[in-house]
């Protein structure tokens, strides 16, 4: 057995790969939020104060009376008091957010811990992995209910983000449904990440809009729409200025028009596709993998474990499910088997096979005393002769011929 | 890691001691104290606003100067994560062979829930999935009728309700096995499939009604009775079950007997590793569980689970490949195969693995090993390559041999 083809070394650095997602997402929404408080703060700021500078001015000059300062002082303070509440409302939510990145710190130094992969310790930290994976993959998909409870039943709420998934969704699915509303106003919260963002989800959904006001098609709506254009599109003219041209385009083609591209924007596939769209710019801004971390991880590992023998026609001689002296093959269990049909199999430069290997007469290869103790267990087998325990057939003892495998 | 977490615990503190919404509050009782000496003397009002307004600028700059702290320390956080996953970056998503196969994934997460006894979980995964398709299908009835034909073809994606309840029964036996000590269910069920067990050599059955004499021999049912009672009942046990396992496990029954004449000294006699062997009950689980899966063709651990961690384990390696392909600008020659070797722990490897010493290449069904009459092997093709058509020497030893003699062999 070669030694290089096996390790059972962890290097807990290198191998947090997975789980990057786990501190970027809370961070992202940590600063969202900070910008959150630093805008209400600001406006407030804006406000109060040239106010009060007003109101003490106007006292000052006696174009004031004491009631209407008063009155101004009373809106001052509403406006302080609602500052006040939205900033224990933003730093309630900060404070969750910090402390699950507390614990997701936590889980991760635990696996600094832990000193080699066959550690029960790390059994344990990989299975819950597997665990945040899953319910990653069903939130991606929309399994939601699953997720929470899965979620729920291993105790890994602080490990998963539930809600954020949830909310994303519920955005996406408004958008199939032909509403830009609450994607918009998505948007209009994350104004500053969408600055950086490649793609133009707000200009798509303002397009939409526009396209939505001439499919109405009646004069007013067409006046709408052009304001609507000249508002939310025109300043978008340095990037997208065929689509805007198009946009201009549209105008003078009917619903039903066969012209392209006219035809694809009266088509209702574009509502797909902003959602679509939605989902990737969300996933961008919260620093998210386009695809299921799931996805990655399996990919990876049909491809490690998977042999020639996991897909051949022959049934291999080890690891199949014929004996109990040997585990079933994962690639070979019907799970992942067909998952696996199209992966790259694992590289190998040397064999790997039992340390004393005989074959039989029907060209089947074991190890000798896995063989036989195999053949102790059966039983009922009459004495000298070996039953080749995944084709049944029942040889000589002296058959046995050793063969030997460089 | 350190950094990150050293970081972190700043941040925290730093957001304990916040004082923004103290500032805040402090503008509130300027603005208050200013109101109410206004209120009850109007004379004083320009006086008081024109005090007023330092102090509110000043307290809004405070409110300012600590939002100003906490951006510094998210910031210096946020170097920490950079730099900690610097090295570390997302594997590329270019090509995800596995997105069009998202039911087969779905399929596999399912199983996975039924192997670990999630039942519940398992039952609201499997509506949520069956609810998505059926909303699909009336999708694709809307949009192209033609389509729906497939979408009905797969409709096996889900394990059956068949595999649910074998496991359900699997957890229940499991159940009673550990928390109740209780082996009845496992051996009815090991001998109900005792054909089955038998052809794959498996001990199963005599392993739990072993454990089930030893259990009624030291009397774990009822603490504290006689010991004679714990033998009379192990005994009747052994008259009325054992006589089915004497062909095949005489010299283990007879130790069980045997075992008897020890009775009162049972720990300094040489079985007392049978009767008082701590790890049974688990092995026994583990060997029950193993079985059962195999009996279904599955697996005893969840491939999902496997799979995954070789997945997490190989990753660093295949991203390290990747990074030098996009230097090098190359691309991976052999498709069918990773370009690297991926070093697993020992048990991650399952099946023999055959790679021929000649041509360093792994055999496959298209280039079996083969092997020549003095017993070593090579591939087929390294075979053709060195024989050309007749007699050869054998490349590891001086043994000559002609191309038909060798044979085919499986691994």
């Amino acid at each position: 057995m070669a030694a290089e083809l096996t390790s059972t070394k962890l290097n807990a650095e290198n191998h947090l790969l997975l789980d990057q997602p786990l501190l970027r997402l809370p961070h992202e929404l940590a600063r969202r939020n900070f910008k959150s408080v630093q805008r209400v703060v600001e406006r407030e700021k804006e406000n109060v104060l040239p106010a009060l500078k007003d109101a003490a001015n106007n006292s000052l000059s006696g174009s004031h009376t004491p009631d209407q300062t008063l009155a101004a002082l009373d809106a001052m303070l509403s406006r302080m008091q609602g500052l006040k509440r939205k900033m224990e409302n933003l730093q309630g939510e900060e404070r969750k957010v910090q402390d699950q990145s507390k614990k997701r710190i936590q889980y991760l130094e635990s696996l600094h811990q832990i000193p080699s992969l066959v550690d029960v310790k790390y059994d344990e930290w990989s299975r819950t992995r597997l665990d945040r994976l899953m319910v990653d993959h069903m939130l991606r998909s929309g399994y939601s209910e699953s997720a929470k409870q899965l979620a729920q039943e291993k105790g890994i709420e602080d490990l998963v983000d539930i809600n954020v998934f949830v909310q994303c969704q519920r955005i996406a699915d408004s958008l199939r449904h032909g509403e830009t509303k609450e994607a918009l106003q998505w948007c209009g919260e994350n104004k500053a990440g969408l600055k950086k963002s490649q793609y133009n989800l707000e200009f798509e959904l303002r397009l939409q809009q526009y396209i939505e006001m001439i499919r109405i098609g009646d004069k007013k709506k067409l006046i709408e729409a052009m304001l609507h254009a000249k508002k939310y599109l025109t300043p978008y003219m340095e990037t997208q200025s065929t689509e805007i041209s198009h946009a201009a385009g549209l105008l003078a083609f009917p619903r039903d028009t066969k012209a392209e591209p006219y035809r694809a924007m009266y088509s209702s596939v574009r509502w797909t596709h902003l959602a679509e769209l939605f989902v990737r710019t969300h996933h961008e801004l919260l620093s998210l993998p386009s695809r299921p971390l799931l996805h990655i991880a399996l990919s990876a590992g049909l491809s490690a474990l998977k042999t020639p023998s996991c897909h051949s026609e022959y049934t291999s001689s080890r690891s199949n499910s014929l004996s109990t002296t040997t585990s079933v093959c994962p690639i070979c269990s019907t799970e992942l088997n067909e998952l696996a049909r199209n992966m790259p199999y694992a590289h190998h430069t040397k064999s790997y096979i039992e340390s004393d290997p005989i074959v039989l007469p029907n060209g089947r290869v074991y190890g000798q005393e896995r063989l036989l103790n195999m053949n102790k267990n059966v039983g009922c087998i009459e004495a000298g002769t070996i039953k080749d325990p995944t084709t049944g057939e029942v040889f000589e003892e002296g058959d046995m011929k050793r063969v030997y495998i460089m | 890691m350190d950094t990150v977490q050293k970081e972190h615990e700043r941040l925290l503190k730093k957001l304990k001691g916040s004082e923004g919404i103290q500032n805040v509050q402090s503008t509130i009782d300027l603005l208050q104290s200013a109101r109410d000496t206004i209120a009850s003397d109007p004379t004083q009002a320009s006086i008081t606003m024109a005090k007023l307004q330092n102090p509110v600028k000043s307290s809004f700059d405070s409110i300012n100067d600590s939002l100003k702290e906490s951006h510094s320390s998210l910031n210096k956080y946020s170097k920490a994560l950079d730099k900690f996953f610097k090295d570390r970056p997302l594997p590329s998503t270019e090509h995800d062979a596995l997105s069009s196969q998202e039911h087969m994934i779905n399929r596999a997460i399912a199983m996975h829930l039924l192997r670990q006894g999630q039942f519940s979980v398992a039952a609201t995964f499997l509506s949520e999935l069956a609810e998505t398709k059926s909303r699909n299908s009336q999708q694709t009835t809307e949009y192209n009728p033609t389509n729906d034909a497939t979408s009905l073809l797969d409709i096996d994606e889900a394990p059956s309700d068949q595999v649910r309840k074998q496991f359900v029964k699997m957890y229940y036996i499991l159940h009673e096995l550990k928390e109740n000590k209780n082996l009845l269910p496992a051996i009815e069920w090991a001998r109900e499939n005792r054909d089955a067990l038998e052809t794959r050599g498996s001990n199963l059955e005599f392993e739990l009604c072993r454990l089930q004499f030893v259990w009624l021999f030291n009397c774990e049912q009822y603490p504290g009775a006689p010991l004679s009672a714990g033998r009379q009942a192990a005994l009747e046990y052994a008259k009325r079950e054992f006589h089915v396992f004497l062909p095949r496990y005489m010299r283990e029954v007879q130790q069980l007997i045997g075992a008897m004449a020890f009775c009162p000294n049972l720990q300094s006699s040489p079985y007392r590793n049978i009767f008082n062997n701590p790890t049974a009950w688990n092995d026994v689980s583990l060997s029950f569980t193993r079985e059962f899966c195999s009996l279904m063709g599955l697996s005893a651990d969840s491939p999902l689970y496997i799979a995954t961690t070789a997945g997490a384990i190989a990753l660093p390696t295949l991203l390290k490949l990747q990074t030098i392909m996009k230097a090098k600008r190359t691309e991976w020659t052999t498709q069918n195969e990773l370009p690297v070797e991926i070093p697993l722990p020992p048990s991650y490897l399952f099946h023999s693995i055959f790679v021929c010493p000649v041509s360093k290449e792994q055999a496959t069904d298209q280039n079996p090993p083969m092997m020549m009459p003095c017993g070593h092997v090579i591939a087929e093709e390294s075979l053709k390559r060195l024989c050309k058509g007749s007699r050869f020497k054998c490349p590891y030893c001086p043994n000559e041999s002609h191309p038909r003699e060798a044979r085919k062999i499986f691994m």
